[in-house]
């Protein structure tokens, strides 16, 4: 507003007004002060810096050389490498694996290592792990038979690694030591910096049935056929990650935590029956001698097909292998360059498609391996969704860089691994199947594919911090499944938008709404969790959601995210990392915003509390009268002033009503008088209506204020204050508009953004929201 | 990985299930019922949500209707015969004495199916003990938990039925 400019400079002019307009400025402090000095004096205790809007320094470690306060990797970051020579075989007929490796260890750290630590995540599954014992349980009222016999009667599976030898390079025995799913190989000498190592271990163990008891994987028998499908990972013994800031990542492998793993180079042979299809990470080498002639053409049309499909298995070749079991075997070579790790899929009842996605310059194979029991849904959509999920997860940070990506049906499952990954979704026996199946299925693809990019490419430790990959892939995953919804219409008719589980923010309202002594940070691992769903997946992927909408903007948060893909891609990033480069690559302090959505349980409730409706005048409030007589002044001893009269005190007088402020103001219609001309006071346009409206902020979380204001004439405007707002009083902030037209409402948050847990408040004047109940009721009164 | 298969390995102690938010529930068989008693109404007011693929499955099963629930072929006797279910296998005592409801009707949300039933004239006052039992899918599915949250005068409290611990009791 011109004028007030205006009077601000004129203060400044005059030496009397602007001492007195200090000393007005210090008028609420020195009534208060007044006031208190009556009672006895107590002197409030000091305390510590309590601001939302504190720097992160205590929470976060001291920038090094290893890693940069920008959040890229420092000068001197570095990272171990773990190369793989494997041969595994598989004995279909006993549901066993035998395997031998030989891990080539480079010490690129700047540490002599004394000893070498190996995961054996089976052994979780060992008759005497300890993993089952680590959650309290009480007596049920009453056991099903089966559950009953589950819990107290059988024998438990016996699933663990049985190590046969581990040794060293001319074969002699090395010392380990196994404790639990972590095994210490304590080798002669430390390997030192910058040195390698190279040793092998020879093991076995039972396959599970991850039907049954739910392991990541395992097999699917089909009593039918009587065949099995497998899906393999975690089945061979794995190098820990040494790094700067774990030192040895040796936590045991309890279930929930997942996997922390160096990236490295795979050599794999895999042995499994002759008439087995298989695939597996990395790019298979004896292509001629494990295809047939037929399959090797359609493999050919494959990799020029960008639109659809081409099968290189059919359905009806599949259901003839069924009915095979073959006793020779065939051995299939796969070589895999810079991955974390390894998976592969194998069965006689396997149907296998590819297509072709052209990715930046390169073409990426996108596979589906399923069995029959996954048609019609799968030939429909798996590859589809395989595609999509590629093309938007680059685009958001890198090229996809491997060669392939495969998804493979198995039952309950949704589990990960470079290139290669395992997915639900299974159909009723007729073929028919419910939306439920369909949008769960291209969901779990879409964001199982979607982990080749985090944690496989951009490499957080999943055992220490679950969310870094499970919260980033499920955010990338709701934009995935929008642009696949945009894509195929016809494939999510009738819904107008993919009907994503996750990002959208008010669905992490009953989440952040719940019981406190149920909720952990974010910051929090994930073996240590109540909810690990909401904890991990969901209200990470909203908070980056909201991030990117509301907060910081696509344009500036996706340059940010892509910079922190493209810093990590192929490196081990830790929380700070990810933190530091979305401040650093954007100029957005998010301090306030890490703290509250990351390090606390705190939740977002805004509010709009009071409105108070003022009018210009021309004569003191009765507030200015007292403090007048207290001064011995009168008005003569003051510069003209003008003067805001609240429409419900005593100070209000009807004829203000509906004037214009130099109408109502002598002081004021003078001012402008002596200091614009004719023609700039023509210019102004004086504002009618002064509101002086009172937010709160029962929420611990600092968001941006978001409000609607609605004026008499149904017209709105649109204001969004800064979170800052909020930096010097947490609890409550006024602001006052000032404008030409009536205000008759006052909505904050309008459009939901901001994950409030209370929307009652929301309102001015405060809306009688009628509950869904009641809403219900009344509609079907009127039908 | 997917959380929900992995969330399923877990042996969660009971209460913990109490606070699962209901848009992650996937592969969980899992229903979510509020009663909330309206102080305006002296009426509880009952909205149960039952994923949707699940209640026609139990149609099929149970009674042999070919639902189609939320689809443009749903069955003209569909609601008929989720209410008569609901009858079934969800019952509210209050002072050890059955207590009729009304069945209002179903909506749908996204893969979710809400019925709304109300109990009608209620005066807290006179009532001291509710029980509910909450049995909806527990015949289709072993698995099946129900979540019952209880709202009255400024009180909360929360119940996980399955099929062997079938009924909740409170003190009102």
């Amino acid at each position: 507003m011109l004028f007030f400019t205006a009077i601000k400079s004129d203060i400044k002019m005059n030496r009397f007004k602007y001492c007195f307009a200090s000393v007005l400025f210090l008028f609420g402090a020195v009534v208060m002060a007044q006031e208190e000095g009556d009672v006895k004096e107590e002197r409030e205790p000091g305390h510590y810096n309590q601001s939302k809007f504190k720097q992160l320094y205590e929470e976060f470690s001291t920038p090094n050389t290893y890693r940069s306060a920008s959040g890229a990797p420092g000068p001197d970051y570095y990272q171990q490498q773990a190369d793989y020579v494997m041969d595994i075989q598989l004995d279909d007929k006993n549901a066993k694996i035998n395997g031998e490796e030989t891990i080539t260890y480079h010490n690129n750290s700047p540490d002599d290592l004394e000893f070498l630590w190996v995961q054996l995540d089976q052994n979780v599954r060992a008759k005497d792990s300890k993993s089952p014992l680590r959650n309290g349980n009480g007596v049920n009222i009453a056991y099903t038979a089966g559950n009953f016999a589950e819990t107290y009667i059988n024998e438990p599976f016996d699933g663990g690694f049985n190590i046969m030898s581990v040794t060293d390079e001319s074969g002699k025995p090395l010392s380990y030591t196994i404790n639990q799913t972590m095994m210490r190989i304590n080798i002669p000498e430390a390997l030192k910096s910058g040195e390698k190592i190279s040793f092998s271990i020879k093991w076995w163990y039972n396959i599970p049935d991850h039907t049954v008891n739910r392991a990541r994987s395992g097999f699917e028998y089909f009593p039918k056929d009587g065949n099995r499908a497998y899906v393999i990972a975690q089945f061979f013994p794995r190098m820990a990650v040494y790094s700067d800031v774990e030192g040895w990542q040796n936590h045991q492998f309890w279930g929930s935590g997942e996997f922390a793993l160096p990236f490295g180079n795979y050599d794999v042979s895999i042995t499994v029956p002759a008439d087995h299809v298989l695939d597996a990470t990395g790019e298979l080498q004896n292509r001629d001698e494990v295809f047939s002639k037929e399959m090797m053409k359609r493999y050919k049309q494959a990799k020029k097909s960008y639109d659809k499909p081409v099968l290189i298995v059919t359905q009806e070749e599949a259901e003839a292998a069924e009915k095979g079991f073959a006793t020779d075997t065939k051995t299939w070579k796969f070589k895999a360059t810079n991955v974390r790790d390894y998976g592969f899929a194998t069965s006689r009842k396997f149907i296998w498609d590819m297509q072709a996605v052209k990715i930046g310059s390169k073409d990426v194979m996108a596979v589906s391996l399923y069995p029959k029991e996954g048609n019609p849904l799968w030939e429909e959509q798996s590859t589809k969704a395989v595609a999509q999920t590629l093309i938007t997860y680059s685009k958001h940070t890198f090229d996809y860089p491997y060669h392939k990506a495969i998804s493979v049906h198995a039952k309950n499952q949704g589990m990960e691994y470079p290139m290669i990954c395992w997915n639900y979704g299974r159909p009723n026996e007729d073929g028919t199947y419910s939306d439920r199946v369909k949008y769960g299925m291209i969901s779990v693809i879409i964001h199982e594919v979607g982990h080749n990019f985090f944690p496989m490419i951009v490499n957080s430790d999943e055992r220490q911090w679950g969310w870094m990959d499970e919260g980033l892939d499920t955010f990338m995953q709701y934009l995935a499944e929008q642009e696949f919804g945009e894509n195929n219409p016809d494939v999510i008719a009738p819904n107008e938008k993919y009907p994503s589980r996750r990002g959208d923010p008010a669905k992490i309202v009953p989440y952040m709404a719940g019981d406190q002594s149920y909720i952990s940070p974010i910051m929090s691992n994930p073996e240590n969790v109540y909810q690990l769903g909401p904890n991990a997946y969901a209200k990470p992927a909203t908070a980056l959601n909201i991030l990117r909408e509301t907060v910081m903007g696509e344009e500036l948060f996706d340059h940010a995210f892509k910079t922190y893909a493209q810093r990590w891609m192929f490196k081990h990033p830790t929380p700070e990392d990810f933190f530091r480069t979305m401040e650093d690559a954007s100029a957005v302090d998010l301090d306030w915003y890490w703290r509250g959505w990351f390090y606390t349980t705190d939740y977002v409730d805004i509010g709009v509390s009071g409105v108070k409706k003022y009018y210009v005048s021309n004569k003191p409030t009765k507030e200015m009268e007292k403090y007048m007589a207290d001064r011995n002044l009168t008005e003569a001893d003051l510069p003209p002033l003008v003067y805001l009269a609240e429409e419900d005190s005593e100070d209000f007088e009807p004829e203000l009503k509906g004037k214009s402020p130099t109408e109502t103001s002598q002081n004021l219609k003078e001012f402008m008088m002596d200091n614009m001309s004719e023609a700039e006071r023509a210019q102004v346009k004086e504002p009618k209506y002064f509101y002086e409206i009172t937010f709160d902020k029962p929420g611990g979380i600092p968001m941006p204020l978001i409000v609607e204001y609605t004026y008499a004439d149904g017209t709105t405007e649109n204001v969004t204050y800064p979170p800052e707002i909020w930096r010097k009083n947490d609890a409550e902030v006024k602001r006052v508009m000032a404008t030409e037209k009536e205000l008759v409402g006052i909505v904050v948050d309008p459009k939901l953004e901001t994950a409030d847990i209370d929307t009652t408040n929301n309102s001015w004047p405060k809306k009688d929201e009628k509950s869904d109940f009641d809403q219900f009721k009344e509609n079907i009164k009127g039908k | 990985m997917m959380k929900l298969i992995k969330a399923r390995t877990m042996v969660l102690p009971l209460v913990l299930l109490l606070f699962l938010s209901f848009s992650s529930a996937h592969k969980f068989y899992v229903s979510v019922t509020n009663i909330v008693y309206s102080e305006e109404d002296s009426a509880f007011q009952i909205t149960s949500r039952v994923f949707i693929d699940d209640l026609d499955k139990l149609l099929k099963e149970r009674y042999g209707v070919e639902a189609k629930l939320a689809t443009p072929n749903e069955s003209k006797i569909a609601e008929e015969y989720i209410e008569k279910y609901f009858r079934t296998k969800f019952v509210v005592e209050m002072d050890g004495k059955i207590v009729a409801y009304n069945f209002l009707g179903k909506r749908y949300d996204n893969d979710v199916v809400i019925c709304y039933l109300e109990i009608p004239n209620v005066d807290l006052s006179e009532v001291k003990q509710m029980s509910v039992q909450n049995e909806v899918l527990t015949d289709l599915f072993d698995e099946q938990k129900n979540v019952v949250h209880v709202k009255w005068k400024g009180n909360k409290k929360s119940f996980v039925l399955i099929r062997e611990n079938n009924k909740g009791m409170l003190n009102l």
